[in-house]
């Protein structure tokens, strides 16, 4: 029973450490005691790129500052936003694809136990496999269009997504699905109530997992398939010994991978907020 | 053990006759294996429209397989549960089950764990909005109603567990080990909770239990399972007064049913270990 001096309106806002009410001076000491190691890190590891790249060769590195002038020129520049665009588009298609298949693909062998025991041995064999090993093989059947690079993204993000799926799905307390059962709820319901909210932590750590694959996944296809995107960026540059424009991109893609890992971190904490 | 066996069942029924209606729930012969073990066997007895049956017997006797059996939430091999008129072959519309470890969905607040039966049961948008505060209330959770499991004590989500099956209007309640989990005091409260619920909207409830004392509190009859397989091994009917209520505990005559059902059980005790020992 609730005690007297219960506030019980507080429930449903879980986890307020209760930093707003403190003042914003306290606010900032709290954030400088967290982060300091953070930042000094990333202070002394741009430190350290600056003066390396202004003690070697020109056409071996770049220092930071460079690579950061180089950026601002791309921000600045219509082929490279094509190019981004273009890469962007090849990224997010195999991505989704990866999550709308590997997802519910998921569910169903937690849900049915000889699919996932008939299956399990190729898809392990599969994630095993390098990726980058199978790009020949997809371009001698598929050759240079959109969908074989497409394939190689999915292949590259899928499984991160499928076996966190299945393993988070497995791991639902059998008494859940007898409550379900009990209150005849239908396999739809089951799905729809049950196995995905209590899943969806899961499956986010697979896309975390996966959107590193899938920017991998990228690079390669555009490399090796045919030559477009970011990666058509990078060989170009590369050749011409254009480094300051090799490490911007490469900064870049880098920068990107960091910022999506963070948003799915926080899209998993949103949907995990109830675990406790 | 056969002839104990025979006698016990020789009575089922009596207590439902004096509550003076059809019997609500029908057990018949029911057996259940798993693999080479078998669980229970020829497990006959009849519920009354209201009346409560508590079922209590050595953990592992099979009390939480026969419950989910009687809620066809797992088959049997031999003979058959009626509810009404209905054969139970898959959970059934009007039985509802609280369950020993709450199986409340923790991503779902107090409010939206009570909607979920009236949900799965197709129930019109209105009339859970009309339900849900009502029953919240009912159990003594109003002001819970977006509380998450994990912000509330054992009691609590319990109470939200038993506001979800009453929410779905069951004249059947299955009660597996539901005050199993939760500290004693807590337990105490929640049975007369439970014992002030139930005389304001009686039904058909078994209660399945390894606590005598609350078997004795509780039930119209005490079912005492015994035996490899286990078997009905003595059905005592508990005539203390409705409503029971702290004094009941304090009568002379709960003493006693307590002290018959508690020999009944050591006597079962007893031969588990001898047969572990062997």
């Amino acid at each position: 029973m609730p005690g007297p001096g219960f506030r019980a309106p507080a429930f449903g806002r879980p986890r307020n450490d209760g930093l707003c009410q403190r003042g914003l001076p306290h606010l900032l000491t709290t954030y400088l005691r967290r982060h300091t190691p953070f930042w000094i890190s990333i202070l002394a590891g741009i430190a350290i790129w600056e003066i390396a790249g202004r003690s070697t060769s020109a056409a071996f590195m770049v220092p930071f500052s460079e690579t950061v002038r180089q950026l601002w020129l791309f921000m600045w520049s219509r082929e490279f936003i094509e190019q981004f665009l273009d890469s962007a588009e090849l990224f997010l298609t195999g991505f989704v694809l990866a999550l709308v298949v590997g997802a519910p693909l998921g569910l169903l062998f937690a849900r049915v136990r000889a699919l996932r025991v008939g299956v399990e041995p190729y898809i392990m064999i599969l994630y095993a496999t390098p990726m980058v090993a199978l790009i020949p093989f997809i371009l001698s059947m598929m050759g240079f269009g959109f969908a074989p690079k497409v394939l190689v993204v999915f292949l590259f993000a899928v499984f991160p997504v499928l076996y966190n799926t299945v393993e988070g799905a497995r791991s639902i307390k059998p008494e859940l699905i007898e409550v379900a059962k009990s209150y005849r709820s239908s396999e739809w319901a089951l799905w729809r109530e049950v196995m995905l909210p209590y899943t969806l932590p899961f499956i986010m750590t697979g896309v975390r997992q996966s959107i590193g694959r899938a920017l991998v996944g990228m690079i390669a296809a555009e490399f090796f398939l045919s030559a477009t995107g970011l990666g058509q960026l990078i060989m170009g540059a590369s050749q011409n010994f254009d480094t300051a424009g090799v490490f911007a991109s490469i900064f870049l893609i880098g920068l990107i991978g960091v910022g999506l890992m963070r948003l799915g971190l926080k899209i998993e904490q949103h949907f995990a907020r109830w675990r406790q | 053990m056969t002839s104990l066996q025979t006698t016990a069942a020789s009575n089922p029924g009596t207590a439902a006759a004096a509550s003076g209606s059809e019997p609500r729930i029908r057990v018949k012969g029911l057996g259940k294996h798993y693999g080479s073990l078998e669980v229970f066997r020829n497990i006959d007895f009849n519920v009354g429209e209201r009346e409560i049956v508590a079922i209590v017997g050595p953990s592992g006797c099979g009390k939480t397989t026969l419950l989910r059996c009687i809620d066809g939430l797992i088959p049997f091999d031999s003979g058959e549960v009626l509810v009404g008129n209905q054969r139970v072959t898959e959970p059934i519309a009007g039985v509802a089950m609280v369950f020993q470890h709450f199986g409340l969905f923790p991503w779902k607040t107090v409010s939206e764990n009570v909607a979920y039966g009236l949900r799965m049961a197709g129930a019109p948008k209105a009339e859970i909005e009309r339900r849900v505060p009502e029953f919240i209330k009912l159990v003594g959770l109003a002001g819970f109603e977006q509380a998450y499991p994990y912000q509330m004590s054992g009691g609590m989500q319990q109470r939200c567990g038993l506001a979800r099956a009453l929410a779905v209007g069951p004249n059947v309640l299955l009660m597996d080990e539901p005050f199993a989990a939760v500290d004693a005091q807590t337990r105490e409260i929640l049975q007369f909770e439970l014992l002030r619920i139930w005389e304001e909207r009686p039904t058909a409830m078994i209660f399945v239990t390894h606590s005598i004392e609350e078997a004795v509190l509780l039930g119209h009859r005490v079912i005492v399972l015994k035996g490899r397989p286990s078997g009905i091994h003595e059905i005592i009917d508990i005539d203390l007064p409705h409503p029971r209520t702290r004094d009941t505990l304090r009568k002379p005559r709960f003493a006693e049913l307590r002290e018959r059902v508690w020999s009944t059980l050591m006597r079962e005790a007893r031969e588990a270990e001898f047969v572990l020992e062997r």
